[in-house]
């Protein structure tokens, strides 16, 4: 029992060093969090919800997008332009596949 | 939407777009709506002018407030499409004006037609009921709770007017008890959208 608890604990540690850091950094996190509950939104939007600056923003958007995570596209309303920003369908299974793993190292390192 | 934390970020999300008064304005202009007509017609002017003098007082408040929406709310919270089931939801929000106007000419048909009762607090009945059935969907399609209160209290105004009459005759006490949280629900629209303005600022990106 004592053997299948210290091989779980260690399983556990090695899933760590495989977690995605790319998802794994707090604001790209919010931002990830953010688009998988809508289907797109713009940067005021993201801005508002995540609390982050503009500069923070754009350079972790930039990073995702450079990913596959998240496409960013253009619209045109009422003649001004607005970027609007997507989660992709890789970028949705990554952030999936975090949060999983995040809960299964949570679960585990619950005291015995 | 796979987790129950997911929904309520994105319940979060969604409501958050109706912080801005907004909803307590609609609220304000119903009770309005319900009120002027009847002012304007315990003041000598008949029924039709009453409702015809009322009608273009509250188009005009809704549309600020859709252009408020619009030009200044939009631009500082930022251009959203929400996901399909919200969308499905809210396409579902139709309901709420067929409901306002089935429980409307219910009320309408049982309060003034023949089988108007004879018991005047029986008769208000239909009309404490429509509030709180069209607030209700409101408050389920829109997963607002704070809609649920609204109704409540939209719904006990009436009775509450009629019972006061009773007791303060006047020709005004009834269109008064309409009248006062109408202006109560409009202050606080204001109270919330300056409160936006203040906590939102237009970005330009």
């Amino acid at each position: 029992m004592e053997d299948q608890v210290n091989k779980q604990t260690t399983d556990s540690i090695s899933e760590i060093m495989n977690i995605d850091r790319l998802v794994h950094s707090p604001a790209r996190l919010a931002i990830l969090t953010y688009l998988s509950v809508v289907e797109e939104g713009d940067a005021v939007y993201l801005l508002n919800q995540t609390g982050l600056t503009w500069g923070n923003l754009s350079a972790n958007v930039t990073r995702l997008q450079e990913a596959g995570y998240i496409e960013v596209g253009k619209e045109f309303k009422d003649k001004k332009s607005h970027t609007l920003i997507k989660l992709t369908n890789e970028g949705r299974k990554a952030f999936y596949d975090y949060q999983k793993k995040m809960k299964g190292l949570l679960d585990i390192n619950k005291p015995i | 939407m796979d987790t129950l934390h997911e929904k309520t970020i994105e319940r979060r999300v969604f409501t958050s777009f109706f912080r801005d008064g907004s909803v307590e304005a609609f609220t304000g202009i119903i009770l309005l709506q319900l009120g002027l007509p009847l002012l304007f017609s315990r003041s000598g002017f008949g029924d039709m002018e009453s409702a015809l003098f009322t009608l273009p007082i509250a188009l005009i408040l809704l549309a600020i407030v859709f252009l408020v929406r619009r030009l200044v709310v939009t631009p500082r919270l930022g251009r959203v499409k929400f996901l399909h089931e919200r969308r499905r939801k809210l396409s579902k929000l139709i309901i709420v004006p067929i409901l306002t106007l089935i429980a409307g000419a219910i009320a309408g048909y049982i309060f003034t037609g023949n089988a108007s009762p004879k018991n005047i607090f029986v008769g208000l009945i239909p009309f404490s009921l429509s509030p709180i059935i069209v607030f209700s969907a409101a408050a389920y399609f829109l997963d607002m709770k704070r809609l649920y209160v609204y109704g409540t209290i939209v719904s006990l105004i009436l009775p509450l007017g009629k019972y006061l009459e009773t007791i303060i005759i006047s020709k005004t006490t009834l269109p008064a008890t309409l009248l006062i949280p109408a202006f109560v629900f409009l202050g606080i629209a204001t109270f919330f959208f300056v409160a936006f303005l203040r906590k939102y600022h237009e970005t330009r990106v």
